[in-house]
């Protein structure tokens, strides 16, 4: 959308390097993961990023959460550099990350806590959240009452109910059954659209980057980089129909796929 | 392949689910009854006084009752325990969860404590002797110092063994040092806990019995060594039966804790 | 590729850290005998004796003899008693692993025995069985007995089913074969760490028999010596005791060690 040039840049990524330190057949040396990254993310942008394993984008959304240092570079966020962890930048997980002996509630309540907000006040946040995600009947359950998708869901309300400026998703729905990621994908595109989050969110499945995504980030790994960026312009609100079957769907799929193609069968080649 | 798991090694022709459990529950009281009867008859014949049949148990349990020393004796005891243990659970559970957050200090700690752990405690008691002289807090001592290691080394194990995506979770929330022992290392660490306090129990069991019997006589071990030197067995049959009761109930309550808390870890994963 | 590389990340830091430790844990001993030292000239020779008079009285104690003396007589007793206790475990272990009945009609003795300090029974067994070494025995055997007979009867319940059909299916005939060729061996890890709890226990066993009676063996040594107040010479005998406990220990945990990798 043209409007969009002129929003601010919510999140930038600039030249960003990691290595892990490795031991191959007994010598030590470095494994370089991301090699000069650069990204710049919009306000209430949707941003997906996709790439073929190994490709770090695992690892970079862990340096944007600031749960990992970069080894050079920088993130900022509203121009200014990032280093340590905070629910500005909140994070869900792809295990879900709740906490078994917290109820339902408690663990929405969790990151406000730490926020030092008022009890009762977290409590009512949290129960708007909940209530959000279709849970406040199970707020005094615990997680493992709960099935995968209504787990995660917790996760989101978690995430959610700090307000944060970037909703960082590390494939999220990567753990949950076909049927429900659906439902989950088209529950996160309506909460979206209310709360209007900047999100980055990763994931290995095309059609849910595509579907998802205003833009949709490409990876390719040997060390990681951005290979490709793709705009999608799906209308908006992406439910009420069928969004695989419109006519822009299929050319975008193809598009990506053709990318990631090349790097997989490399990728297979040389593992 | 898997229904042959379970069969009695003599199979006993057709011995219906029902029988089978009528006989779990008979045999145990059948074979208990026989043993005491013959423990009765040839003790009574053979020398009652050393062998102490169970006739004459049950006349030195209601004599030690009436003389007020088997209540007192056992209160000592119970109260000695009580507060080595609570102090060992006190002291523990901080000094578990300092080892694991500091892995250095906990890795050059741990061998002494290993070191204390592994000798027998009866052999300590000369050292105790000199350092606390005989009394109250040389016994407490016995009991504090293994039961709390034993106690300290499984939180540290707990704490270590935390869910790495869970300690992920605070972080991200930036949650400081202490929320994170709070909300993500000590609940993960609880069923470790358990099981370390329920070692821990056993030792001070036995640690408020060597203190009573080699450190100062008093309490059950008291009454246990002080019968033992006029020979009158019932008495001291007397009090080991209370010392086992003791224990039972200590150990068997932290295993229903224990239970329940690996029972919901299992859920919970 | 790169994010199987990268779990090996954790690695480097610990296998440097290896290289370290020595030096540290080296240290680290520096300071406990300076501190130790300091605590000796603060609370004096009988509450703390110097670590020098420690390591005089070890010296004296061995080059007279005393402690080697002691030393055999508590490793004979130890080994007596569990001789005895594999024996007598492994015979209950097997009768109530393998049978219902025997489980039923034996489980009640097992479990008094297992929750009652053996201390506790030390005097008793003294008035039963005398002052010889057959009552000390009896001790280390009363110690020890409950965990090997619990690993052998646990380990032999689970029924290693497939491994039982393969050895049929080989011509392995009879429940004694079976046991003795197929159970028993599937069930060595589990055994042996029953074994390892029973060492540590045997260990305890043995001192508070030896401390009771006072009629040899370290543990009489270590209470003679204590008797007449020379801490020093308390120190330099519970050592030898102490190392005695934990190598005995690390010894069943290699040889378990080496049969659990052999099984997995």
């Amino acid at each position: 959308m043209p409007s969009e040039i002129n929003t601010p840049n919510k999140l930038e990524l600039k030249n960003i390097h990691k290595s892990f330190p490795t031991v191959v057949k007994g010598h030590a040396g470095r494994t370089q993961i991301l090699a000069g990254v650069d990204l710049v993310v919009k306000a209430n942008e949707f941003l997906t990023i996709i790439g073929p394993s190994g490709c770090g984008k695992t690892t970079l959304l862990r340096i944007i959460a600031s749960l990992l240092p970069a080894d050079s570079g920088e993130v900022l966020v509203d121009g200014k550099p990032v280093t340590e962890p905070s629910a500005e930048r909140a994070m869900v997980f792809q295990s879900f990350g709740l906490f078994p002996w917290k109820t339902v509630l408690d663990n929405v309540r969790f990151p406000l806590g730490i926020r030092n907000v008022p009890p009762r006040e977290a409590t009512e946040i949290a129960m708007t959240y909940l209530r959000k995600v279709g849970l406040e009947k199970s707020a005094s359950a615990h997680p493992h009452q709960l099935s995968g998708g209504m787990q995660q869901r917790v996760g989101l309300a978690r995430a959610l109910a700090t307000e944060p400026e970037v909703l960082l998703m590390d494939e999220p729905f990567g753990a949950i059954d076909a049927q429900t990621r659906e439902l989950m994908q088209e529950e996160l595109m309506r909460l979206w659209q209310e709360t209007r989050n900047t999100v980055i969110f990763v994931t290995h499945d095309l059609d849910e980057a595509v579907l998802l995504a205003d833009r949709v980030v490409l990876m390719s790994p040997g060390p990681g980089h951005v290979r490709k960026l793709v705009s999608v312009d799906l209308p908006r609100p992406r439910w009420g129909y069928d969004v695989r079957a419109h006519e822009q769907f299929a050319p975008l799929r193809a598009e990506l796929w053709q990318a990631l193609r090349g790097d997989l069968l490399q990728g297979s080649a040389a593992g | 392949m898997s229904s042959t798991a379970i069969k009695p090694a003599r199979p006993s022709g057709a011995m219906t689910v029902a029988s089978a459990l009528r006989l779990q529950h008979v045999l145990p009281v059948v074979s208990l009854v026989v043993v005491l009867s013959l423990w009765e008859v040839v003790g009574q014949s053979m020398n009652p006084l050393l062998f102490a049949p169970p006739s004459r148990v049950v006349g030195a349990f209601s004599g030690l009752i009436k003389s007020g020393e088997l209540l007192a004796a056992t209160l000592t005891t119970v109260s000695t325990l009580s507060v080595g243990f609570a102090l060992a659970i006190l002291v523990g559970i901080p000094l578990g969860v300092l080892m694991a957050q500091f892995p250095r200090f906990g890795e050059l700690l741990s061998p002494y404590l290993y070191g204390i752990f592994s000798t027998p405690r009866v052999v300590i008691v000369p050292l105790i002797i000199v350092w606390f002289g005989v009394g109250y807090s040389g016994r407490l001592f016995l009991i504090f110092l293994w039961s709390m290691i034993a106690i300290s080394t499984s939180t540290t194990d707990g704490v270590r063994n935390a869910r790495p995506d869970l300690i992920e979770v605070a972080r991200s929330y930036g949650a400081s040092r202490i929320e994170m022992v709070r909300h993500v290392l000590l609940p993960g660490a609880v069923p470790f806990v358990v099981s370390g306090l329920r070692i821990g129990a056993e030792r001070a069991v036995v640690g408020v019995v060597i203190g009573e019997m080699f450190l100062q006589l008093t309490g059950l071990g008291g009454l246990l060594v002080t019968s033992a030197k006029s020979f009158q067995t019932a008495e001291m049959l007397c009090a080991v039966v209370v010392i086992a009761v003791i224990g039972t109930i200590l150990i068997t309550a932290l295993d229903l804790l224990e239970q329940q808390v690996s029972s919901w870890k299992r859920r919970a994963t | 590729m790169t994010a199987v590389i990268t779990t090996g990340a954790t690695s480097v830091p610990t296998r440097s850290m290896r290289w370290k430790e020595p030096r540290r844990h080296l240290l680290f001993l520096a300071g406990v005998l300076v501190l130790w030292q300091l605590g000796n000239l603060a609370l004096g020779q009988l509450v703390l004796p110097s670590v020098p008079s420690v390591f005089k009285a070890l010296l004296e104690i061995t080059l007279s003899g005393a402690l080697i003396k002691a030393m055999g007589e508590s490793i004979l007793l130890l080994f007596l008693g569990l001789s005895a206790a594999l024996a007598i475990g492994f015979f209950f272990g097997v009768l109530i692993g393998r049978s219902k009945l025997a489980q039923w009609t034996l489980s009640p003795y097992f479990s008094a025995l297992f929750v009652t300090p053996t201390v506790a029974l030390v005097p008793l067994v003294l008035v039963w069985f005398g002052f010889g070494l057959s009552g000390r025995v009896l001790v280390v055997i009363l110690a020890a007995v409950v965990p090997i007979m619990l690993s052998v009867a646990g380990s032999l319940r689970d029924e290693p089913g497939e491994l039982v059909e393969v050895a049929r299916s080989f011509g392995v005939r009879g429940e004694i074969a079976l046991l003795v060729h197929v159970r028993l061996r599937a069930a060595l890890p589990v055994i042996l760490s029953g074994f390892r709890l029973a060492v540590g226990r045997a260990v305890v066993g043995m001192a508070v028999a030896e401390t009771y009676l006072r009629l040899g063996g370290i543990g009489a040594l270590i209470n003679s010596y204590g008797a007449l107040f020379q801490t020093d010479y308390v120190f330099a005998s519970i050592l030898p005791l102490t190392f005695l406990g934990i190598g005995l220990t690390k010894l069943v945990s290699r040889v378990e060690r080496h049969f659990q990798g052999w099984q997995s």
